[in-house]
């Protein structure tokens, strides 16, 4: 249960203000340690430095997808068991199942509430731990 | 019956009876005389007719191409739409980072007076209690004071930054007013539209279009209203096929 509030979270999204918003709502919940990224082409690089714990990213963005994203640090051996929590828009029946067969940990909707986010944190983290 | 019909006037009606007659008396180079003066008749009519139809056209063709109305909507209000909601992009992106950043720099604000009053607090119980030497009751009180000064510092910050929250709320006043006068533009161009549709005379067939969507395109932020029937309705209903696929 003991979660970690240094580890280093990367959030992916293309509107700076949604950033900024989760952001915020990470740092009140005790996670300090974030870095941001507008697309999934400019984190991808970021991720495989190897720096990240936790990657929290949108669905719908300019060069590489949210979705495209998650398959991809599926795919890299030292990524694969990084949690990935979705937060985004795309509220499409197909899509949160695309999402889930791509192993993503967690689906947020937007809009979405401080209290969400917290809870699906938790839930992440609960299943890590056992 | 065709009250324009002349063969059915007096005068073609007499033509008829003349003709009968030259026929019965067998004067044919009269008779002959009475059938063409019928078909001049005729033909007079048939020519009346396309004249008509010509017209028609005409007019149509002018009301098509003159439409000065459709004209303004293509080369201006169009774009200047598209200009107008772009104006909306900024303005929501500027009161949202506006306000993100009233709320970024309160925040330090309200732990400040929130650990500063923590403090204090242990200090005051131990007065209360009695459990104070004079040195100790003399740092209390130039806390206290220093306590005073910097609560009403923070105080008057986040009154400024709840201020500014505050002001950047106008966007929605004039957002609204914006895409208002542009949806009373896409209403207009859709009635011209069908005028078009209906002018060409082409049925609009709305049912049995295969979706031409591809089904890459995401759909971004459901539209209460509009939303189709597979998508789901806020995060219980994600959580529910989320739980249902076994996470």
């Amino acid at each position: 249960m003991a979660i970690d509030k240094k580890m280093k979270i990367l959030i992916v999204d293309d509107f700076s203000t949604m950033r900024r918003i989760i952001k915020n709502l990470l740092r009140d919940l005790g996670f300090t340690n974030t870095e941001e990224a507008d697309d999934g082409t400019t984190a991808l690089p970021m991720l495989q430095t190897g720096k990240f714990d936790f990657l929290v990213t949108d669905w719908n963005m300019p060069g590489m997808q949210g979705i495209d994203l998650l398959k991809n640090v599926r795919a890299d051996e030292k990524l694969s068991s990084m949690p990935v929590l979705m937060v985004t828009a795309e509220q499409k029946r197909e899509q949160i199942v695309e999402a889930a067969q791509a192993g993503v940990n967690g689906y947020i909707v937007k809009p979405f509430t401080a209290q969400t986010l917290k809870e699906k944190l938790d839930k992440i983290f609960e299943r890590i731990d056992g | 019956m065709d009250d324009h019909n002349e063969l059915l006037s007096d005068k073609g009606i007499q033509i008829v009876k003349d003709l009968l007659a030259a026929v019965e008396t067998g004067e044919l180079a009269k008779a002959q005389e009475y059938v063409d003066e019928l078909a001049e008749i005729r033909e007079s009519e048939l020519y009346q007719e396309i004249g008509k139809l010509t017209r028609e056209l005409h007019e149509s063709i002018n009301t098509f191409g003159c439409d000065e109305r459709l004209t303004d909507l293509a080369e201006d209000e169009i774009p200047d739409a598209r200009q107008r909601l772009a104006h909306v992009i900024t303005m929501t992106d500027e009161a949202a980072n506006n306000t993100l950043t009233a709320v970024e720099e309160s925040m330090p604000l309200c732990d400040k007076v929130l650990s500063a009053t923590r403090d204090l607090e242990s200090g005051w119980k131990k007065f209360s209690n009695r459990e104070l030497t004079i040195t100790e009751f003399k740092e209390l009180n130039t806390d206290l004071k220093k306590y005073f000064e910097n609560n009403t510092n923070s105080a008057t910050k986040i009154n400024e930054h709840l201020n500014n929250v505050l002001m950047a709320q106008g966007f929605q006043d004039l957002t609204s007013q914006i895409i208002k006068r542009v949806i009373s533009l896409v209403e207009e161009v859709e009635t011209s539209m069908v005028n078009i549709i209906q002018l060409a005379g082409s049925k609009s067939s709305k049912e049995a279009k295969p979706d031409s969507k591809d089904s890459s395109n995401l759909d971004g932020p459901v539209v209460p209203g509009l939303e189709a029937n597979s998508t789901v309705s806020g995060q219980d209903e994600v959580d529910d096929l989320l739980s249902s696929l076994g996470f």
